[in-house]
């Protein structure tokens, strides 16, 4: 590919991402009076800017981090079927967001419980499946049969944790945890989007910036050494912008799974598998799928809404099947 | 007088308990083809690895034209010495041009490569004949062709150090020939090949000087006139090989 075709592809992600951003706080089950809008007039104002626009902030924000950390995963594992949901990392991130909430902790050192947890969450399965690769630096691969095994013990383990802290975290709170489960966008504060914006930011910053040494780990670690990659330093550092990125996401919505798989894998093979196309490209429609999602489910049994998670969940699932029969016809 | 760009004094590396290099020393200088030979298991890619900076020697040093190879930053060192592994991955989503503009990036900090550094991925992947592929999927390359393209990444890098581990992989006969006798030429135009191989008739063909290594140590360091004068070396690799000379004269390893 090109250089000049590979911008324009980067440029056209971030046109969808942009277009979406605008165009789809105004879809849902009742229409929004532009005037009403501009006059800031009741309910339609606060409708648009207290729920709309903030739940597909919120939808953007996270699904672009999820994805982006799916594409990271895959480099980091070399396996395309490697994202946060088949690894366990989004099951470790719930488990952690549950403790917090069947504990009562609303706030943790200052910040808010669920991201603290969801964070030790994720690091602690992400260290799990990946700790041994790190210290053995000669068998970075596992193998996709490995990986997927692991991820559904993974998921098993955390949701039968989840299952026995809702049996004893009493009514009020386990409704609470069954409500963030579900793996929705709803509306939330914009100071949490601040925060999350932040976080998804500066680790998806990150992780582009060494776009290259992805390209070069993808291919093999004597590869990317004789091409001036520290592989340990740079192993490590993807181990915790991936974490933080997933963990931030998922503290917010919930598990919501396959974001990182759809895309990524949609990107590398439609568009290019070189890391400086496929990571931004990743990044900006992984957001506008997730966005796109959430606007489904507000308009397609109305006034009731099917949570964006499960939307997904829908095209991932049968996606995933469809991905892992396509290889085996390979 | 040759500039000395490699040098191994006393290098040792052992996996666990299981030594496999012990005091290995050479020196090998720019306009040297060297050939590492050895049994399997004899240390061959683990010394390439000491020298990539892939591994570092349990004991001894390993030097890159005059520094040790653990006081260079990676990417310095990887301007001066590149890599072609034994085995790469066979699955890779990258094209082949993909693949080989990767030699370029330790020489530029920009997002995409220049214009300059798209000419000499032009260049390198013209030289080993796989220019025509440059837009298939690596992974959709025969083994031959594959390793045309490793070679190419590895001629793109311009490190006046090249490290191949078995190059002739995969090649059919006459690629094998034209392989060594590329790595020849850049040899001749000052840089320093270090090339595992099996094939003794390639090395002493092609090749300037030739290192056997057995038991961790090296057993034999000589010029490949030396070793085609007298073929005891030959029993460091089997008893059924023996050096006999071919019509021309040059000498030729058979076997019975």
């Amino acid at each position: 590919m090109r250089v000049e075709t590979a911008r324009r592809w980067v440029w056209i992600s971030a046109g969808v991402f942009c277009v979406a951003t605008v165009a789809l706080p105004w879809v849902g089950s009742g229409g929004i009076d532009l005037g009403k809008v501009l006059r800031r007039e009741g309910p339609d104002y606060e409708i648009l800017v207290q729920l709309r626009v903030s739940r597909t902030l919120l939808a953007l924000v996270a699904g672009a981090g999820l994805s982006l950390a799916g594409a990271l995963f895959q480099a980091m594992l070399r396996e395309s079927l490697a994202d946060p949901y088949t690894l366990g990392i989004s099951a470790g991130a719930s488990l952690g967001a549950v403790v917090t909430i069947a504990a009562g902790l609303d706030t943790v050192l200052g910040l808010p419980g669920t991201w603290v947890g969801a964070l030790v969450g994720a690091f602690a399965v992400l260290a799990l499946v990946l700790g041994p690769i790190l210290v053995g630096r000669s068998r970075r691969q596992l193998s996709a049969f490995t990986m997927l095994l692991t991820g559904i013990a993974v998921n098993s383990v955390c949701a039968a944790g989840i299952l026995i802290l809702s049996s004893f975290a009493g009514i009020v709170r386990s409704f609470s945890i069954s409500r963030w489960l579900i793996g929705s966008v709803d509306a939330t504060s914009y100071a949490s989007l601040g925060v999350l914006g932040v976080v998804v930011t500066v680790g998806a910053g990150f992780i582009l910036w060494q776009a290259r040494g992805w390209n070069l780990l993808a291919v093999g670690e004597q590869w990317a050494v004789s091409r001036g990659v520290r592989v340990g330093r740079l192993m490590g550092t993807g181990f915790v912008a991936g974490s933080v990125l997933v963990a931030g996401a998922i503290a917010l919505t919930g598990p919501i799974g396959f974001v990182g798989l759809i895309v990524p894998h949609l990107v590398r093979s439609r568009i290019s598998p070189d890391s400086r196309v496929l990571m931004p490209c990743a990044f900006f429609l992984g957001g506008t799928l997730l966005a796109v999602c959430d606007a489904i489910g507000r308009v397609v049994v109305p006034p009731a809404e099917i949570p964006a998670g499960a939307v997904l969940a829908l095209i991932g699932g049968p996606y995933l099947v469809w991905v892992i029969r396509q290889r085996e016809a390979v | 007088m040759m500039k000395i760009l490699l040098t191994l004094e006393g290098a040792e590396f052992g996996f666990g308990a299981r030594e496999v290099l012990r005091s290995v020393s050479f020196e090998a200088g720019a306009g040297e083809f060297l050939a590492i030979v050895g049994a399997n298991g004899a240390g061959k890619s683990t010394l390439l690895d000491l020298i990539s900076g892939f591994r570092r020697p349990s004991g001894g040093s390993v030097i890159v034209d005059g520094r040790r190879v653990e006081e260079y930053g990676a990417r310095e060192l990887s301007k001066r010495v590149s890599h072609l592994p034994q085995a790469v991955h066979a699955d890779l989503p990258f094209t082949a041009e993909q693949l080989v503009a990767m030699g370029r990036y330790p020489h530029t900090d920009k997002w995409f490569e220049s214009e300059e550094d798209h000419r000499l991925v032009r260049a390198a992947m013209e030289r080993t004949q796989c220019w025509e592929w440059r837009e298939r999927r690596f992974g959709t390359l025969s083994g031959g062709e594959r390793q045309r393209v490793l070679l190419a990444a590895c001629m793109a890098q311009q490190a006046e150090v090249l490290l191949l581990d078995e190059p002739s992989n995969f090649l059919d006969i006459d690629q094998q020939l034209q392989c060594f006798s590329m790595l020849r030429q850049e040899a001749e135009r000052g840089k320093l090949c270090v090339a595992v191989t099996h094939d003794l008739n390639l090395a002493m063909r092609f090749c300037t000087r030739m290192v056997v290594l057995a038991d961790g140590v090296v057993a034999r360091d000589m010029s490949v006139a030396e070793a085609a004068r007298g073929g005891e070396w030959l029993e460091l690799f089997s008893g059924r090989l023996r050096m006999e000379a071919a019509g021309d004269g040059t000498a030729w390893v058979s076997y019975r």
